[in-house]
């Protein structure tokens, strides 16, 4: 992340702004006004299309006997788990397809396939997160906690060893998710009492529970002697999944090129200001349309954190757009392809693990 | 049964009891399949007047059977989107699974217009269980008056055939109210039937000649209506009038049938009654404000977030009435739909799960 932007808010004037805004919401209304049968049918495919790669992947982990057929059934797992969370989970608990008024679709009673309690996901990723975004001290998302990711962030020799620590948190990340919301950090500062604590922390234990039950005791169970095989089978998937998930979202906010705010910054903020703040606080992946659908399509991260709520699959039409809206107004629309976007993310991620330098007179 | 049916909930048992991947499995085999759902199969349209058509549908061995009089909610999927609307049943019991609803084509009404211009046999379509106690005592009364307007004949019809399968032929007066006899729905089968049920008396009202029957006209027309008990299925406005008649006269309350609330003028700061379900509270709302605001005025404390529109942390279901989204304008008319309150404002009266 990069802090030598130029300050946005105060750049525009509040005309512009305001004009800004009006041409923002003319295409949300307009993605709005034409929802119906075409997302219904997409959604709808993939779940489809995550729960048959589920009874593959797991059938194959099962009952393969043909060597190959563990790693086959590794892969059909993890793409199962990875467009579920993503591509359906994800948007689904947006409230995205909540206009179908289909219950198996709906933003308040899904619950996805991930430790992750929906519900305390709901709260800091759809209020805290989508809200103040990139706002220093209000988004907990940034870096969770663990990374240093921009100038703005004080320096302290724990990040000397931040990739390490992001190395972690990537392997555990649906752990990172699920803990994110329970505020562990806040007890201990005690800023929140233990009855909080308590509160926050149920939905999370009775969450990892079963999900814990379910990919390391039951379907190992069901294999009989081949439990091993199973077992690791479901812990590679979970582990794949992680990764993926984690390396998508970290391309999503923390590149070079992504702005961070200050409370101050923020203080007032106009709708068009909010917007702002949402193009310059995210980043995109430019890549083919099967991997936007692995992202959950969070390579429209942009899009995305303008319009969290429009089905997701519909961000790529309105890309460029948004884009020319952006260079109408000069304001910085970061967006690259998947290796030099992580590449970037990794690069900051080492440059903000070192002190910052002393400024020379 | 029921530690059966808790077994098979259990947390523990997942995935394999999700029962919205089970019911959308077995929908890939035979699109009438369903764990829970009750399901129909549409087998023929047809027309009864220029604008109300018939559906026989036939449902999945879920269906219960229904009793002559009662009302189904119609699940339909209209691009994309799930929509639900109440008809009566206007066939008689003893179909087996099958079932037919008349359906009036409402003007710019978006679900009976879609249902007129594309519901074919062949389709398939969701049904709540039938509802409703707008039905036949056992044993019926000695004399029978029941009023009809519209499409209201639909579950009168209903009991009618269900009367005569039987054999019953009560003294019974049916006013029946339409626009003209062109409009006037099974007036061939009423006639019809009348030819073998002497005590069957048809008062038909057509309102192009006569206009609206006054409560005078209507007496006229039924002389003995204070020994009847009385059945009656209409337009909102027009059952208050004749049950406000009704009662002026010392006469029981008719048994009524209606769906709906009537609508407040959007925005003209009236005043209506939102009932909250889960705190069990009634409060008072303006039409111009957010639900959300009005609640917490009224002491309530439903969950909430971003108040502007875009965490849907205050989502939440509506069990009934209309509310109207103060940003984009659109309307939710429809029975559980889920709403964010942060930024709805109420068109009628309502019922909230906060």
């Amino acid at each position: 992340m990069d802090g030598s932007h130029p300050p946005i808010p105060g750049a525009l004037t509040r005309e512009q702004f305001d004009a800004l805004q009006k041409e923002l919401d003319a295409i949300r209304d307009e993605v709005l006004a034409s929802r119906g049968e075409r997302d219904a049918r997409h959604i709808r495919f993939i779940v489809r299309l995550a729960r048959w790669c589920a009874i593959t992947g797991r059938s194959l982990l099962h009952f393969g006997f043909v060597p190959g057929s563990w790693v086959l059934g590794v892969a059909a797992l993890s793409l199962a788990k990875i467009l579920e969370n993503m591509e359906v989970g994800h948007n689904v608990l947006h409230g995205q397809y909540d206009f179908m008024n289909d219950p198996a679709l709906n933003s308040q009673t899904y619950e996805w396939d991930i430790v992750c309690a929906s519900s305390n996901w709901r709260n800091y990723h759809n209020y805290l997160h989508h809200t103040h975004t990139n706002i220093l001290g209000k988004d907990h998302d940034l870096g969770y906690g663990v990374v240093r990711v921009t100038d703005k962030q004080r320096w302290v020799p724990y990040n000397l060893f931040q990739v390490l620590w992001y190395g972690m948190l990537a392997h555990f990340f649906q752990w990172g998710v699920a803990v994110h919301d329970i505020k562990i950090d806040y007890y201990f500062k005690g800023k929140i009492s233990w009855q909080n604590l308590k509160q926050r922390l149920r939905p999370f234990l009775h969450k990892t529970k079963h999900q814990l039950f379910k990919d390391y005791v039951l379907f190992p169970a069901l294999a009989l002697w081949n439990w091993p095989r199973v077992l690791l089978g479901n812990m590679t998937a979970n582990l794949i999944r992680n990764l993926w998930t984690n390396i998508v979202i970290f391309c999503g906010h923390f590149p070079k090129g992504v702005r961070v705010y200050t409370r101050e910054e923020t203080k007032n903020e106009s709708r068009g200001q909010w917007y702002v703040r949402q193009m310059q606080g995210s980043a995109n992946i430019e890549g083919p349309r099967w991997f936007y659908v692995m992202t959950g399509h969070l390579s429209h991260q942009i899009e995305h954190h303008l319009f969290p709520d429009l089905p997701a699959h519909r961000y790529p039409d309105i890309a460029p757009r948004v884009r020319a809206i952006c260079e109408k107004y000069g304001i910085s629309y970061c967006s690259r392809g998947f290796f030099r976007q992580y590449g970037s993310v990794l690069s900051e991620m080492v440059r903000l693990s070192l002190p910052p330098k002393p400024v020379s007179a | 049964v029921t530690s059966l049916s808790a077994v098979w909930r259990s947390p523990w048992l997942a995935p394999f009891n999700d029962v919205n991947a089970l019911n959308d499995l077995l929908a890939q085999v035979h699109p009438l399949w369903s764990v829970d759902r009750i399901l129909a199969r549409v087998v023929e349209v047809r027309a009864e007047t220029a604008d109300a058509r018939t559906f026989v549908l036939r449902a999945n061995r879920l269906w219960p059977g229904h009793r002559a009089g009662q009302h189904v909610v119609v699940e339909l999927e209209i691009d994309g989107v799930r929509r639900h609307r109440t008809f009566s049943i206007s066939s008689a019991p003893g179909g087996g699974r099958e079932i037919a609803l008349t359906v009036k084509r409402q003007p710019h009404g978006r679900v009976t217009g879609w249902m007129h211009d594309q519901l074919r046999p062949g389709m398939v379509v969701g049904l709540s269980a039938p509802r409703g106690d707008f039905t036949l005592p056992e044993p019926l009364p000695p004399r029978l008056l029941m009023i009809a307007a519209g499409s209201g004949i639909t579950p009168v019809m209903s009991m009618l055939r269900a009367l005569n399968a039987r054999g019953a032929h009560p003294d019974l007066c049916l006013v029946h109210l339409s626009r003209e006899p062109a409009d006037a729905i099974f007036r061939n089968e009423l006639e019809r039937l009348a030819r073998g049920w002497p005590q069957l008396q048809l008062r038909n009202w057509y309102s192009r000649q006569r206009g609206r029957p006054d409560m005078r006209a209507l007496d006229a027309l039924v002389p003995d209506a204070g020994e009847r008990t009385t059945w009656l299925c209409g337009p909102h406005d027009f059952m208050q009038a004749v049950s406000a008649h009704w009662q002026a006269q010392g006469r029981p309350v008719p048994r009524h049938e209606s769906f709906g609330a009537p609508l407040r003028r959007a925005g003209s700061g009236e005043q209506v009654a939102v009932r909250a379900l889960k705190a069990e509270r009634l409060f008072t709302v303006s039409t111009d404000l957010p639900l959300l605001q009005a609640a917490e005025a009224a002491g309530l404390q439903p969950k909430s977030g971003c108040r502007i529109g875009i965490c849907q942390t205050c989502k939440c279901l509506k069990r009934s009435g209309v509310v109207r989204n103060l940003l984009t304008g659109a309307v939710s008319a429809e029975p559980d739909e889920q709403i964010q309150i942060c930024i709805s404002a109420a068109v009628s009266e309502l019922s909230l799960d906060i």
